[in-house]
């Protein structure tokens, strides 16, 4: 798969994109009118949209000025989905990659493109740049009542390392559905990438989803991406998002807790080495009464990496008697690492059952490697094996032994294989 | 059982507001125009007699608060008018040396304060400030003898000009934050504290400062140099009649804490409600140091305040306790920033803070490691209060780490007073007011045992009086 990039350029300047160039890659591809238009409007509420100008708090610490100019890859960017039980599928369950679900079920498909407009606050330029551009993606639709028990897989890979891509990913849970997810991006090193891909997930009342994105993207990708979770009433979602690859990482996590006695779960574990900068910011908006909303990120920073986290817990007025907790853990493994951890709370109610944040930066406590070492492990193995119990707390917490062990095993890339 | 809402009339400031009064009969001797431009920056430095390096300074850093935007971040500073505040007056031509030389009508002033008694018998020495000039000054013979030297800023640049050239904007430079830069460009009174090696100052050494004109800014400068293995402890406390047209407060207080040496400031701030107050502190310690930081905020529309220590010498320590309390109309934005520069340097940050009525309430800190700055050690520990269902309370903690070797850890709670503790106090005898009182002293209580006796008598009144109709 040779993947020549598309005529159509992105550059680091809001103002270089087009309808133009929009409805120019519909028609290379051969989409529906609906969809030309829809791209055409879409790029039209993008330029309308203003970039983050960097005295954002959220984007201080990632300026964009050397964000890559890439031609939009269209058929060097694939998304392959599998492990889909024919039962599920005969209960209207659809997974397909989304070009292939426009065409067997347009009706789904636009009817929740034209629903995912006004993105995370954060990320809306790149929202909507991404509704307009995308090129490959993730279609899952469980409808309610429909419980899909095995893990489904999609994995989206561009073919080259200098292109940019806008996978769309959109899962919809209806009421009383169940479905667990694993995706995975990756790209190969040695290039400068654009990589811009948007998740929006929708879970319905009682629903109960599970979300986990590997991200293995080349050595010089950069990674603008952002998560929008709608959590419905009495509904459970989960999501863990392993951040590996890429130079430079600028994740928005907004997760809006809509429905009363919602429960959410967001998790992540970032192992970060050499150059490679991560910058989170996360929202949890607890807008509803009687939810629970928790956080838990770990990252284990090597040689220069860095790694940012500005998370914000807003708990607003309407909502009573909620319980939210945010965690950021950081383990530095060099002198060179560094972290910034930015936990903050935005409380407008005094009726709450519970609302806390902790965070850490340090190296390894040097009595648990003395400890190991007396155990006969090296220091190199010591080290491994406490950064993989540093991990484990939340790569378990996804509830699913199949991503876990597919995370782990792909973490081992980086902070090295357990000791035999 | 839900919390009701509180005593409307605690939006504003309550009528029996102690603090909060006018003394119709003192005129201010000085009153220059309202506003500023490069003239009045000038004629304020001539009508104090000012060498022209001062002179100088003042103007560099009025041209920098030209150039400086006003901070986005933080409270809405969109209400304050530069041009509709007064930048410089003064009651008395020149600080005087003895309680009997004070004016009558100023006295009386401090009388309805009830504190000049009780600063005879007991305070080593008293800086006050009325308006914006010192006006007394009494420093006990022994603190003159050790050396020591307590004066008004603008005496210490007559009487020691050399030291104060030497340290002043050393530690905040003028162009540091566009209200740092109109202090120095506007600056007036303050207190200047040398303490030469060695000398431990026993006793706290306190001034009051008030505002008493209307629209009048306050824009005092304070400096204090503890000297190698000196130590000393300095109060202020801050009350101010009630205006209602806004007050803009605008310090700047620089510590320098050389090597050995300990310094404790301790802040009671309870402006009226109308006060903008906008401060800028700094301290920096050098090896082995100890700098402590005590602010308590209860007054104000709106206080942005975060004192901060440069932890430049190896083993250095800095604290910062800080309390915030914000009833209707009030907004604290407070906390503090510790910048860990050397290596084995430690520091706790513990912020207490309670809103209630619409009052909000922000925690904002900064724990920052720099490279090489290795075995730091800090602890950040954020508690709020939220009293009523309208109520805010914000938490914005800061961490840049650099350096691997090191221990950061940050923790906030945020919590209600609830209705268990409120029931079980209750049923043994107490009123709801006086139960939920006794939780928030106990709340508190970590910073106000650090306080000074007087003060912490102060502390718990204020909150007392504060708390009047919160619950109930």
């Amino acid at each position: 798969m040779s993947g020549a990039p598309s005529a159509v350029v992105v550059r680091p300047d809001p103002a270089a994109f087009s309808t133009d160039a929009a409805a120019a890659l519909a028609v290379s591809r051969g989409e529906p009118d609906w969809l030309t238009d829809a791209r055409r409007s879409r790029a039209a509420r993008y330029l309308g949209t203003p970039w983050p100008t960097g005295s954002e708090e959220e984007w201080r610490r990632t300026p964009l000025g050397d964000l890559p100019t890439a031609a939009i890859l269209d058929e060097g960017v694939t998304t392959e989905v599998s492990g889909l039980d024919p039962d599920s599928a005969a209960r209207g369950v659809v997974f397909a990659n989304l070009a292939d679900a426009v065409r067997t079920h347009p009706d789904l498909v636009r009817r929740y493109l034209a629903d995912a407009t006004a993105g995370p606050a954060t990320h809306a330029a790149f929202w909507e740049l991404a509704h307009a551009a995308w090129t490959a993606g993730t279609f899952l639709y469980v409808p309610a009542g429909v419980r899909v028990d095995l893990v489904l897989r999609a994995r989206t890979v561009l073919s080259r390392a200098d292109g940019a891509a806008f996978p769309l990913t959109m899962v919809v849970a209806e009421d009383g559905a169940k479905v667990t997810l694993l995706e995975e991006f990756a790209s190969p090193d040695g290039g400068a990438a654009w990589f811009g891909g948007m998740v929006d997930i929708r879970v319905g009342r009682e629903a109960k989803v599970r979300y986990a994105s590997l991200q293995l993207l080349g050595d010089g990708a950069w990674r603008v991406s952002s998560q929008r979770v709608v959590v419905g009433a009495d509904a459970q979602v989960t999501t863990l998002n392993a951040e590996i690859g890429s130079l430079v990482t600028k994740l928005g996590l907004d997760l809006k807790m809509a429905g009363t006695g919602g429960t959410s779960r967001l998790l992540g574990v970032l192992a970060a080495g050499d150059h490679q900068r991560i910058d989170i910011n996360s929202l949890q908006d607890l807008a509803a009464s009687h939810t629970t909303s928790d956080l838990l990120y770990l990252s284990a920073l090597y040689e220069r990496a860095r790694a940012a986290f500005y998370g914000v817990t807003r708990v607003r007025p309407e909502a009573k008697q909620t319980s939210s907790y945010q965690e950021c853990r950081n383990l530095l493994l060099s002198p060179n690492a560094g972290a910034e951890p930015i936990p903050v709370l935005e409380i407008e109610t005094n009726d709450i059952l519970r609302c806390a944040h902790g965070a850490t930066a340090g190296a390894i406590d040097p009595i648990q490697l003395f400890y190991a070492q007396t155990r006969g492990l090296s220091a190199d193995e010591a080290e491994r094996m406490i950064v993989r119990g540093f991990f484990e707390r939340a790569v378990a917490d996804i509830g699913s032994e199949p991503i876990r062990a597919r995370v782990l095993a792909a973490l081992a890339g980086r902070i090295g294989q357990e000791a035999a | 059982m839900a919390l009701p809402t509180p005593n409307p009339a605690l939006s504003q400031v309550p009528a029996g507001y102690k603090y909060g009064w006018h003394d119709s009969e003192m005129k201010p001797l000085h009153v220059m125009k309202k506003g500023l431009n490069a003239e009045i920056v000038e004629e304020i430095s001539r009508i104090k007699g000012e060498p022209q390096w001062m002179t100088d300074r003042r103007l560099k850093a009025y041209r920098h608060f030209e150039e400086r935007p006003l901070p986005t971040w933080g409270g809405d500073l969109g209400q304050i008018d530069f041009q509709d505040i007064y930048y410089y007056v003064t009651a008395t031509d020149k600080a005087v040396q003895s309680w009997d030389d004070v004016p009558d009508y100023i006295r009386r002033t401090y009388d309805r304060l009830g504190i000049p008694e009780a600063e005879k018998k007991y305070l080593a020495g008293v800086g006050g400030q009325y308006d914006s000039e010192v006006v007394y000054h009494n420093i006990r013979a022994d603190l003159e003898k050790q050396g020591v030297i307590f004066l008004g800023t603008d005496q210490a640049l007559v009487e020691h000009e050399d030291i104060v050239r030497e340290y002043f904007g050393s530690v905040i430079p003028a162009n540091d934050n566009k209200l740092a830069a109109l202090n120095t460009a506007v600056w007036s009174g303050g207190s200047f504290i040398y303490v030469p090696p060695g000398v431990h100052v026993e006793l706290p050494l306190q001034a009051y400062f008030r505002i008493n004109t209307e629209n009048m800014g306050q824009f005092e400068r304070t400096l204090i140099i503890a000297d190698e293995g000196s130590s000393i402890h300095y109060v202020e406390g801050c009350t101010a009649p009630s205006y209602s047209t806004a007050s803009l407060h605008s310090a700047v207080v620089e510590i320098i804490v050389k090597r050995g040496a300990r310094v404790r400031y301790t802040t009671i701030q309870n402006w009226s409600h109308n006060v903008f107050n906008l401060v800028t502190k700094r301290a920096v310690a050098h090896e082995d140091a100890v700098m402590e930081w005590v602010d308590g905020n209860l007054g104000s529309h709106l206080t942005m305040k975060y004192p901060s220590i440069y932890l430049v010498g190896e083993r250095a320590h800095g604290e910062v306790l800080s309390i915030a309390f914000a009833g209707s109309g009030q907004h604290q934005d407070a906390g503090g920033k510790i910048i860990h520069a050397a290596p084995n340097t430690t520091s706790l940050i513990t912020s207490k803070s309670i809103s209630h009525g619409t009052g909000r309430t922000s925690y904002r800190g900064l724990v920052k490691v720099y490279p090489g700055a290795k075995r730091s050690k800090s602890t950040v520990r954020c508690d709020a209060l939220i009293l009523s269902d309208e109520a805010r309370s914000d938490t914005y903690p800061y961490m840049e780490i650099d350096e691997e070797e090191v221990t950061i850890g940050h923790e906030a709670t945020v919590s209600k007073v609830g209705s268990e503790q409120l029931f079980y106090l209750m049923s043994r005898g107490l009123t709801e007011n006086e139960a939920a009182a006794m939780i928030v002293n106990g709340f508190i209580e970590p910073i106000v045992k650090e306080l000074p006796m007087e003060y912490a008598v102060e502390m718990n009144r204020l909150i007392q009086l504060q708390m009047e109709g919160a619950v109930g």
